[in-house]
C-alpha cells in the first residue's frame, strides 16, 4: 500500500535507483476505510472465532485452552449428526423447487403479456418481505385448527394435516415457506439469462423446423445452463444458512426434528453461552460452506468451458 | 390470415396472463390473508370455516400494537440502526467499489463473497463478547455496527460492478482537464454512478431491515427492532392473532411499499448483484 | 504553445515490448498526425504523451518543461477522445467550462470564454442541451469546444472521427483542420486512417510495430516512402508490389512479365531480389504495354478500378477515365515508368 507522491516531476538523475513515481491516480485512499471496516467486522471475527474454536468457555466462567478437544466432541456429538442431516434435507429441498418454480416462473416472465411488470413487481414480494414477518403469518396458516391451509385442503378432500407440529412434516413445511419466499430470487436470475439469449437462433431453429420443446431443450435450456447454476450456488448457500424463518416458527422444533445446523449454533452459543464449543460449530459450519460453494463452482466452471467449446 | 395472426396472439398473451395470474396468486393469497388476520376480532380469525372478509373490521388491532407494546420505540429503533448502517455502508461502500474497480483488484471482492456465505452467527459470537467488553450491550451501536456486515458488502458488491461499466475515458478526460483523483470521483465518478447508488441503498435498507438473528441476540428490551419485537409478540402466546398479523404488517409494510416503487431498480440490482454474485 | 519533443520513449507492458525507443520532434503550432495500423503503438504514445499511461523509459518535453513523470493534469494539454468521453451529467456549457472550473477561473471569465469557442464551432444553441441530446457530429464539436476552451498548450486527438459516418468524417475533417489553421495550437492527432492523415496533417508519423517507419510531410510520403510499409499504408488503393529482378536492364518477374524501370536508377546488382512498386493511379488505359485480362471491374462514375492478371500478376489500376471494360476483356495497362519504385526485398527499403 505503498502511496508515492504524485506531485513531485523528477530529474533523470533522481529517477535512477528510485521507483518512479505514478502517474495512475492511487486509488488505495477510497478502499481504506471499508478495508477497515471490514477487517474489524468481518476478518477479526473470522480469526476471534477460530481461536475460541480452541478454548472451553462457557460465559461466566474461566477459559481454558483446550487444543481440538471441541472438535472431537462435535464428532461424537449424534445430535450435531442429526442437524446436519435436517440441514441437508432442509437444504436440498430448498434449493430444487426454488429452482423448477422460479425457471417455470421465468419463462412466462420472459414473455410478453398484459400487466407483465406488474404482476413481475408482486411475484418480486416475498423476498423481500421481513421474514419474521412472513414467519409468524404462516405459523397462524399451519395453525392444525384453525390454520387456512387445512381448510382450504378440506375443500379438496384432504384430512387435516399438523404440518410444523409434526417431527416428519416440519420440515417439509418450512420449505414450503422457504420456496415461496425465495421462488422469485430464480426467477429474477434466470430472467436475467433469458433476457441475454440471442434472438437469432430460434428465428433459424423455426426455419429448420423445430417444436416448442425442442426448442427449449437444445436451445434455452444449454443457454440460461450457467445461470441456473449460479441461482442453485445462491439458493443453497443462504438455504444451508437459513435462520429467521426455522427459529421464528419452530425454534428447531417440535423436539429437536426442525434443529438445523445453524440453529444448533445458535442454541449451543446463545441459549446456553457455550461460546468454546458454539465457535467450533460455527468453523465446522462454515467449512461445510465453503466445501459446498467450491464444489459448485466446479461444476459451474466445467459447465462453463463446454459452453465455450460448442460456441 | 394477417387478423387470425393478430388473434392468435391476443390469445397467447391473455393465456400467458392467465399462468402467470396463477403463479402470481399464492402471493396475493398470502399478503391478502394477511391483512384479513390483522383486521378481524378474535372470534373472526378463530372461526371455522374461515372467514375472508369480516363484517366488523377489527381497526384497534392496530392500536393495540402500538399502545401495548412500545411499538413506536422499537420503529424508531428501527429506523435508527437500518438508517445509520445504511448510511454508513454508503460513506465507505461506495468508494470502496470505486478504487477496487479501478484498482482492478475484483479478486479482493472475494472476502465480500466469503463474508456472504459466512453464517451470521459466527459474526455474532466475537463481536457480542467484543461489544459486551466495551460495555455498549444495551445501545443501539451494536446492532449498528453488525448491521454493516450486512450493508456494506451489499453496497461495495453492487458499486463495484456499477464502476466497472462507466466508461474510464471520461475520468481520464477530467484528470486531463486538471481534475485531482478526489475531484475526478467526487465530480465525474460519482454524478455518474448515482443509478448504482441508489440501488445499492435501497437493496441494504431492505436487507438490513428485515434481519433478525443479529437483534435476537444483541437487543434488549430499550433496544429491539422491529423483527424482533415482533418476534417476541409471538412468543407470548396469550396475544391474540388479530394484532399479531397486525404487528407484522406494520414490519414489513415499509419494504414492501419501497419494492412497488422501487421495482425497476430492485430487479437491476438483484439481477446484476446475483448473477455477478456467481 | 508549445513544442514537443520526444526522445527515446520506450512502453512496455511487463516483458512485452510495444514501443521501442521512439523520436519525434514537433515545432510550435504544427499539426502532426501519428498513424499506423491497429496495435501499432500510436495510441498508447499518445496516451503517454497525455500523461494517461506511464511511460517506461525516455523522456517527453512539452516546452522546454520535462512533463514524463507530471500528472496530466499539470500539463497543460487537451484531448479529444474516439468516443467524446463528454461528461454525461453536464450540459454542453458546464462540459466546455469543466476545466476551467476546475482552475477556480471565476464564472464570467468562464461563461465568455465558453462563449467564444461555442461561436467557433456553431454550438451557441447547444450550450444548454446534454451530451445525450445531442448528433454524434454535435458531440463531436463540443469535445473540440472543450479542449478549445482549455488553451492549451497541446492538442491531442485521439481517433477522434472514427465513430461518424463517411460524410460525416469528411465534414469534421474539414473543421479541424480549420480550425488548427485558424487557433494554431500544437496538434497532435492519432489516426488509423491515412486518408485523414494525408488530409490534416503538416507531418505524419507512420509508426508501425512500436517503431517509426516514416516521418514527413505528407506528400513526401506519398511520392518517397521509405520502404514498403510505407508505400503500401500510404496511398489508397494500395500500391502494387511485384516481385522479380533486375536483368538486361528491365525488371522481370519470375512468370516473365516484364515492367519498364525509371530511369534515375542507381546501378542494381542483378539477382538481387527486389520488388516493384507502382501505385494504381500511375497506370494508364492505352494500346500498349502491359496485356492483362480484367479480374475485377468497379466503377464509381468519376474513376474506374480494374484489376488485371498479368502473366499471374494481379494489377490492380485505377483509371481516370471512363472506359468500356468489361469482366474478362483483354485490357493494356501503360506503366509511368518515373513513378515506379523499387524496394529491396529483403530490407524493404527503397532504392
Amino acid at each position: 500500500m505503498a502511496s508515492v507522491s504524485i506531485d513531485n516531476p523528477m530529474t533523470d538523475a533522481e529517477q535512477i535507483g528510485s521507483k518512479p513515481p505514478r502517474l495512475v491516480p492511487n486509488y488505495w485512499p477510497f478502499v481504506l476505510p471499508a478495508l477497515l471496516v471490514v477487517s474489524a467486522v468481518i476478518v477479526f471475527p473470522w480469526l476471534f472465532t477460530l481461536w475460541m474454536s480452541l478454548n472451553s468457555w462457557t460465559l461466566g466462567q474461566p477459559r481454558t485452552f483446550i487444543g481440538f478437544a471441541n472438535y472431537v466432541r462435535l464428532v461424537q456429538d449424534m445430535r450435531f449428526w442429526e442437524s446436519l442431516w435436517h440441514t441437508t434435507t432442509y437444504t436440498a429441498l430448498s434449493v430444487v423447487l426454488p429452482l423448477f418454480f422460479g425457471t417455470l416462473a421465468a419463462l412466462v416472465f420472459d414473455a410478453k403479456f398484459p400487466f407483465r411488470g406488474f404482476l413481475r413487481g408482486v411475484f418480486v414480494m416475498p423476498m423481500m418481505a421481513t421474514p419474521v414477518a412472513v414467519a409468524l403469518v404462516w405459523t397462524m396458516m399451519f395453525h392444525p385448527q384453525l390454520g387456512v391451509l387445512n381448510y382450504l385442503l378440506s375443500l379438496v378432500g384432504i384430512g387435516p394435516q399438523e404440518w410444523i407440529y409434526n417431527q416428519s412434516a416440519v420440515i417439509p413445511s418450512l420449505v414450503i415457506v422457504e420456496t415461496w419466499q425465495w421462488t422469485p430470487l430464480v426467477m429474477l436470475i434466470v430472467l436475467g439469462g433469458l433476457a441475454a439469449v440471442p434472438r437469432e437462433p430460434y428465428e433459424s431453429a423455426e426455419i429448420d423446423g423445430a417444436n416448442a420443446w425442442q426448442k427449449f431443450r437444445y436451445l434455452t435450456m444449454p443457454m440460461i445452463a450457467p445461470f441456473l447454476m449460479i441461482a442453485v450456488i445462491i439458493r443453497s448457500i443462504d438455504a444451508i444458512k437459513s435462520f429467521d424463518i426455522i427459529y421464528a416458527m419452530t425454534q428447531g422444533g417440535p423436539g429437536t426434528a426442525s434443529e438445523t445446523i445453524n440453529i444448533y449454533l445458535y442454541n449451543t452459543a446463545f441459549a446456553y453461552y457455550d461460546i468454546g464449543y458454539g465457535s467450533a460449530m460455527a468453523v465446522v459450519f462454515f467449512l461445510i460452506i465453503i466445501a459446498l460453494s467450491f464444489v459448485l463452482l466446479m461444476v459451474r466452471q466445467r459447465a462453463n468451458w463446454s459452453d465455450m467449446e460448442d460456441r | 390470415m394477417a387478423s387470425r395472426l393478430i388473434r392468435r396472439k391476443t390469445l397467447d398473451s391473455l393465456g400467458l396472463f392467465f399462468v402467470a395470474f396463477v403463479m402470481v396468486s399464492p402471493v396475493i393469497l398470502f399478503f391478502l390473508w394477511m391483512i384479513s388476520l390483522s383486521l378481524k376480532y378474535e372470534i373472526d380469525n378463530g372461526a371455522y370455516p374461515p372467514i375472508l372478509i369480516p363484517e366488523n373490521f377489527a381497526w384497534s388491532n392496530y392500536l393495540k400494537v402500538f399502545e401495548e407494546n412500545n411499538f413506536l420505540l422499537y420503529f424508531w429503533n428501527s429506523i435508527l440502526v437500518t438508517g445509520t448502517a445504511t448510511l454508513l455502508a454508503l460513506v465507505i461502500g461506495v468508494p470502496a467499489g470505486y478504487g477496487i474497480a479501478r484498482l482492478k483488484a475484483e479478486k479482493s471482492a472475494v472476502i465480500i463473497m466469503i463474508a456472504r456465505m459466512t453464517p451470521g452467527l459466527s459474526f455474532l459470537i466475537p463481536l457480542f463478547l467484543v461489544f459486551q467488553w466495551l460495555s455498549l450491550i444495551g445501545t443501539l451501536w451494536p446492532q449498528i455496527i453488525i448491521h454493516l456486515v450486512v450493508t456494506v458488502p451489499i453496497v461495495v458488491w453492487i458499486m463495484i460492478g456499477y464502476f466497472e461499466t462507466t466508461p474510464i475515458e471520461l475520468e481520464e478526460a477530467a484528470s486531463i482537464d486538471g481534475a485531482t483523483p478526489w475531484q475526478v470521483f467526487r465530480l465525474v465518478a460519482l454524478p455518474i454512478a448515482k443509478p448504482g447508488i441508489v440501488v445499492s441503498f435501497i437493496l441494504a435498507l431492505i436487507f438490513s431491515w428485515n434481519n433478525f438473528v443479529f437483534g435476537i441476540v444483541l437487543a434488549n428490551r430499550e433496544t429491539r427492532t422491529l423483527p424482533v419485537a415482533v418476534y417476541n409478540m409471538l412468543s407470548f402466546e396469550q396475544v391474540s392473532w388479530g394484532p399479531l398479523a397486525a404487528a407484522a404488517l406494520i414490519v414489513t409494510l415499509p419494504v414492501l411499499l419501497l419494492t412497488m416503487f422501487a421495482q425497476r431498480q430492485i430487479v437491476a440490482g438483484l439481477t446484476a448483484g446475483a448473477v455477478k454474485g456467481g | 504553445m508549445a513544442t514537443v519533443n520526444i526522445q527515446n520513449i520506450q512502453k512496455n507492458y511487463g516483458a512485452v515490448k510495444v514501443i521501442h525507443g521512439i523520436d519525434i520532434d514537433i515545432s510550435d503550432g504544427e499539426f502532426v498526425a501519428l498513424v499506423g495500423p491497429s496495435g501499432c503503438g500510436k495510441s498508447t504514445l499518445l496516451r503517454m504523451i497525455a500523461g494517461l499511461e506511464e511511460v517506461s523509459g525516455g523522456e517527453i518535453r512539452i516546452g522546454p518543461r520535462e512533463v514524463s513523470h507530471i500528472p496530466a493534469r499539470d500539463r497543460d494539454i487537451a484531448m479529444v477522445f474516439q468516443n467524446y468521453a463528454l461528461y454525461p451529467h453536464m450540459t454542453v456549457e458546464e462540459n466546455m467550462g469543466f476545466a476551467l472550473k476546475l482552475k477556480k477561473a471565476d464564472v464570467a471569465e468562464i461563461k465568455s470564454k465558453v462563449g467564444r469557442a461555442a461561436a467557433i464551432l456553431g454550438l451557441e444553441k447547444l450550450l444548454d442541451r446534454y451530451p445525450k441530446q445531442l448528433s454524434g457530429g454535435q458531440r463531436q464539436r463540443v469535445a473540440m469546444g472543450r479542449a478549445i476552451v482549455r488553451d492549451p498548450a497541446v492538442f491531442l486527438f485521439d481517433e477522434p472521427l472514427s465513430n461518424l459516418d463517411a460524410k460525416l468524417r469528411v465534414q469534421m475533417r474539414g473543421e479541424i483542420k480549420t480550425m488548427h489553421q485558424r487557433i494554431g495550437t500544437t496538434t497532435i492527432y492519432v489516426t488509423h486512417d491515412q486518408v485523414e492523415a494525408m488530409t490534416m496533417a503538416d507531418k505524419i508519423v507512420v509508426l508501425h510495430d512500436g517503431h517509426i517507419e516514416q516521418i514527413g510531410a505528407p506528400l513526401d510520403l506519398y511520392d518517397r516512402p521509405a520502404n514498403i510499409f510505407v508505400a503500401g499504408f500510404i496511398g489508397s488503393p494500395a500500391m502494387n508490389f511485384i516481385d522479380g529482378r533486375i536483368e538486361e536492364g528491365a525488371f522481370r518477374t519470375s512468370k516473365g512479365l516484364i515492367l519498364p524501370l525509371p530511369q534515375t536508377l542507381p546501378s542494381i546488382p542483378g539477382g538481387r531480389d527486389l520488388v516493384y512498386g507502382i501505385r494504381p493511379e500511375h497506370i494508364r488505359a492505352s494500346t500498349q504495354g502491359i496485356e492483362g485480362r480484367a479480374i475485377l471491374v468497379e466503377g464509381t462514375g468519376s474513376e474506374l478500378f480494374v484489376r488485371l492478371d498479368a502473366k499471374g500478376e494481379d494489377i490492380a489500376c485505377l483509371f481516370r477515365e471512363r472506359l468500356d471494360i468489361g469482366f474478362g476483356d483483354t485490357v493494356f495497362a501503360e506503366i509511368d515508368p518515373t513513378k515506379a519504385h523499387l524496394f529491396d526485398k529483403q530490407t524493404g527499403r527503397r532504392i
